[in-house]
């Protein structure tokens, strides 16, 4: 029993401990990225990369879609989706290319200081996003 | 004025998510460690890690990753490199590993739910990084991949 009590205790601790931690990190992440949402940002750099969607046979609002699920995350992504008109295969696209690279703010600075550093992690997330939506493209047609 | 009290809610509501599941995650771990539980589990798992060149102390921060997301896996590789159970280079290969697949269920359902082939994601993704850390961590002696030292 006393050990039981010992272990919930440095549990409940650890738990404690790693919320803070992550909390510290992400809060002021989180808050920067939701009124970046905010801002025509987000909007003019999906036009400029349009033309790109053609790539991976993709209509051209999409990404906006890619856009905002890089900068945002998932969520605020299918919200963006549903808005585009997409073959199912389309879809499967654009969702293998969104599960590999999303919330890329917040989600590098939790992971940044352990080990790898913020251009690796964009880096291989970006070009797994890239060479699968290549692939699922080639693939699906 | 409206944005900011938007903006704070939702962070506020951010961290409450995050307590809810990372309180539960690290008292399970510590009950899990405590009480022997991953050594039993470690027969499914250690051929994986092992094929990924990991050592089994990284498979339960990996497990924490892959089935909740990328931050709790984190939490949970933080407090294990603490607890000194963990070396840098297993941290930089699970943390490369779980930037490719991560919250591997939620972020296939949430897509499959607007009409995308879960198993093709599902499946893709686990193999992408498996194959990925696998590369990474025969070559990671000879290469500098941590950019300190």
């Amino acid at each position: 029993m006393e050990k039981l009590a010992l272990s919930l205790k440095k549990g409940l601790r650890a738990g404690v401990e790693t919320t803070w931690m992550l909390v510290k990190i992400t809060l002021p992440v989180y808050l920067a990225v939701f009124f970046l949402g905010h801002t025509p940002v987000l909007g003019r750099l999906a036009e400029f990369l349009e033309p790109a969607m053609r790539v991976f046979r993709l209509p051209g609002e999409a990404a906006l879609v890619l856009v905002i699920g890089n900068a945002l995350g998932l969520f605020a992504a299918i919200g963006a989706m549903k808005a585009v008109s997409l073959t199912g295969s389309q879809v499967t696209t654009l969702a293998l290319m969104l599960s590999f690279s999303h919330n890329l703010f917040v989600e590098t600075a939790v992971v940044s200081k352990m080990g790898l550093g913020t251009g690796r992690i964009l880096t291989v997330r970006l070009l797994l996003m890239v060479v699968s939506g290549l692939g699922c493209a080639a693939l699906l047609g | 004025m409206n944005l900011l009290i938007e903006g704070l809610a939702g962070g506020f509501r951010s961290i409450v998510n995050i307590a809810v599941i990372c309180v539960p995650i690290m008292v399970a771990l510590q009950l899990a460690k405590d009480y022997r539980l991953m050594e039993r589990g470690d027969r499914v798992f250690s051929p994986v890690t092992r094929w990924m060149g990991l050592s089994r102390e990284s498979t339960l921060p990996l497990l924490v990753g892959i089935f909740f997301g990328l931050s709790y896996g984190g939490g949970a590789l933080v407090h294990a490199s603490r607890e000194g159970e963990l070396s840098k280079r297993d941290m930089t290969l699970v943390v490369l590993f779980l930037v490719a697949c991560h919250a591997i269920f939620e972020d296939t359902l949430v897509f499959v739910a607007v009409g995308a082939n879960g198993w093709l994601l599902f499946s893709v993704r686990i193999v992408f990084a498996l194959v990925m850390t696998r590369i990474l961590s025969r070559r990671l002696a000879g290469l500098n991949l941590t950019g300190q030292e």
